[in-house]
């Protein structure tokens, strides 16, 4: 198994016509993952990599019902119209790899997401991999998809540019991946790390999760919160960028657009502090990830 | 993008937020004629300006005069005065605390209020906002009850709530803060600050965020994440960071020249380090190609070791470019791909600029 999306994942690509659309659109199909549709309003009728574009959502669904995610990659500007219509016509998976995109338009559609049980993964995402099934986005593309090989191990990461790096590293010593999340580093996101961590506890092939999170927010914190709460059992490992902010000043904002750092939470301290009482494992390199999962993975947690 | 506080006022203004009389001067200005007493502001982004003596009060003309000059020509923060706001003293009964801003754990607004507010606001009550709400009467009296403000006062706050409330939504606002909003004594509210933060993303997308730092090492780092987990590697070494900046996404060429030549303009450096994880889609060699174009332009040409740690997409393409370019031109390059830790590249940089135990690093001048 795997989380959100596997071999029966059929992809609607909104805003296939552009540069980036028609790219992932290529990525998608050379891993082998179906994209049955893309959407470009003006631009029905036309064909990007032999898929059909339609106007609206609402013409792909008509004739693809099997439509199950979509792949948001049109313009900012256009991000919030766009995931609202595929809120609405309730495609569960909807994946925003657009970035730059306002914190006003991220919280409406994350909103209106919950209320409609519609799950958003991003914005800024760079994608979503499960290792030999599926790819959604920019991870692994052609050149370098080999690094991410079929495992164990489960990765959530802010960092899209990370995902690849840990990727090689895990697999160097030996550790394959179940899925890989790019959930995003702004401020506001769709799926954060607790949210991904209640998929990856049921997932059967899933034995440990690393996490590569950023000063700024409060995901790791919620992470760590969940992860207490629930008594999660796989051991998870976490990565935290962002110490050098701590001599800066508390308004200077780092990294991605969430790093805002507020009301005591959001520092590196305090998610050092948050993860380390839930008993996440925190490695201060890459390379040190595949280390504690040795160690951990082999004793029954 | 934080406005400073006669902005802040203006955009009040225009959403009818009552804020005192005011006006705005600057150096070989003068204050407006008038005799009622009045606070004089300096314009500044800090949020310690009062404590650093940023806001006088002044009993008469000679004296708004005289303390208008006086922070002209001061800093603070390190931030030079070139605005001061002059301002109507306003008679308070009471001093609140409303604000708007985004938070991660709801993911979405918080309204938060406190009826301590002005300089020494602790802890404020904060209430989500249901965006497909907004914030109507019901929920503002929930809330302003919940945190004990008085019933009389809460039509009059939730007006002002209301009114901020759409300019932090229409204007794409991250803060919209006022800290304090009078009560006067005629029982009208008015907004005795205003601190504003607008979104970049809606603004200025795809700045790039750039700090200069105190050492001699010039960092050229890729992606928001790994650029965090480089410059902390790097320090941990030993390392002394010249900036902090960052490129993402698949940069043109032309983008990183230019980054590479601000970067690597500064006098003094001793290394200048190109960091940065094995990309998903990066062109490798467009970056990189990139870099040397903004390398040959930096005079004097740069003499000192350039460590560059990269992967991904066509990187065998820009090592055999760069390997071939320093033969011919001379410049000092140590390259490493993925088979080389980022933090060990961190650890190389250091011994290279700082020169400590100079030996031959392995995978010099290699495609590692």
């Amino acid at each position: 198994m795997s989380i959100l999306i596997d071999k029966k994942t059929r992809i609607l690509i909104q805003g296939i016509t552009g540069n980036e659309g028609a790219r992932a659109c290529r990525e998608a199909l050379a891993y082998g993952t179906k994209v049955l549709a893309g959407v470009t309003p003006g631009k029905g009728g036309q064909r990007v990599e032999g898929v059909p574009v339609y106007n609206t959502i609402a013409e792909a669904m008509r004739i693809h019902a099997a439509i199950n995610t979509s792949l948001i990659v049109v313009p900012g500007v256009f991000v919030k119209d766009a995931a609202l219509e595929a809120i609405h016509a309730r495609i569960p998976l909807i994946v925003i790899l657009t970035e730059h995109v306002p914190a006003a338009d991220a919280a409406l559609i994350v909103h209106t997401a919950r209320r409609y049980g519609v799950r958003i993964v991003g914005p800024s995402s760079i994608g979503i991999i499960s290792p030999g099934k599926a790819k959604i986005g920019s991870i692994g593309t052609a050149e370098i998809a080999h690094v991410f090989r079929p495992g164990p191990i489960g990765v959530i990461s802010k960092s899209g540019g990370m995902t690849a790096e840990i990727a090689v590293v895990l697999g160097r010593a030996g550790f394959g991946q179940s899925t890989v999340v790019g959930i995003g580093g702004d401020l506001i996101i769709g799926s954060d790390f607790a949210d991904l961590l209640v998929l990856y506890k049921d997932d059967p092939e899933t034995r440990a999760i690393v996490l590569f999170g950023e000063v700024g927010g409060t995901y790791e914190e919620r992470a760590a919160e969940y992860i207490a709460q629930a008594r999660f059992k796989k051991p998870v490992v976490a990565l935290i960028a962002g110490r050098f902010a701590e001599a800066l000043s508390e308004e200077t904002v780092l990294g991605h657009a969430g790093a805002i750092v507020a009301r005591g939470r959001g520092s590196y301290a305090s998610k050092i502090r948050a993860l380390k009482k839930a008993g996440v494992h925190i490695a201060s390199s890459v390379e040190e990830i595949p280390l504690i999962l040795k160690r951990v993975m082999g004793r029954k947690k | 993008m934080k406005l400073y506080e006669y902005e802040g006022k203006e955009l009040f203004k225009k959403y009818n937020i009552p804020v005192p009389k005011g006006v705005v001067v600057s150096r070989g200005e003068e204050v407006p004629d008038g005799d009622e007493p009045v606070f004089l502001k300096a314009q500044v982004k800090s949020g310690d300006r009062k404590k650093e003596g940023g806001i006088l009060e002044a009993k008469n003309h000679a004296a708004a005069m005289k303390g208008a000059w006086e922070l002209l020509d001061k800093k603070i923060k390190g931030e030079q005065v070139e605005k001061v706001l002059v301002e109507e003293r306003v008679d308070a009964a009471k001093e609140y605390y409303v604000s708007f801003s985004y938070d991660s754990d709801y993911r979405a607004p918080v309204l938060s209020v406190s009826t301590k507010g002005g300089s020494g606001i602790a802890k404020a009550h904060i209430v989500p906002v249901d965006m497909l709400w907004g914030v109507p009467n019901f929920f503002l009296r929930d809330a302003l009850t919940a945190a004990g403000f008085p019933q009389e006062d809460i039509a009059g706050v939730s007006r002002v709530a209301q009114s901020s409330y759409s300019l932090f939504i229409k204007e794409y606002a991250l803060l919209a803060e006022m800290n304090p909003l009078f009560k006067t004594k005629d029982g009208a509210f008015v907004a005795g600050d205003a601190k504003i933060i607008l979104d970049d993303e809606k603004y200025n997308p795809g700045e790039r965020r750039f700090l200069d730092m105190d050492g001699d090492i010039a960092v050229l780092a890729s992606g928001g994440g790994a650029s965090l987990l480089n410059m902390d590697a790097l320090l941990r070494c030993g390392g002394r960071p010249a900036n902090y900046t960052e490129y993402s996404g698949n940069p043109k060429s032309d983008v990183v020249k230019e980054l590479t030549k601000r970067v690597l303009s500064r006098p003094g450096l001793k290394g200048c380090w190109v960091v940065g994880g094995t990309a998903n889609f990066t062109d490798i060699y467009e970056t990189l190609k990139g870099f040397l174009d903004g390398l040959r332009g930096v005079t004097p040409k740069p003499n000192y070791p350039i460590v560059i740690r990269r992967d991904g997409p066509r990187r065998a393409e820009a090592f055999a470019m760069l390997k071939e370019v320093s033969e011919k031109e001379g410049y000092d390059f140590h390259l490493f791909g993925s088979d080389t830790a980022m933090a060990d590249t961190a650890k190389i940089m250091v011994r290279e600029a700082y020169g400590k135990k100079k030996r031959s690093p392995r995978g010099s001048q290699k495609t590692a």
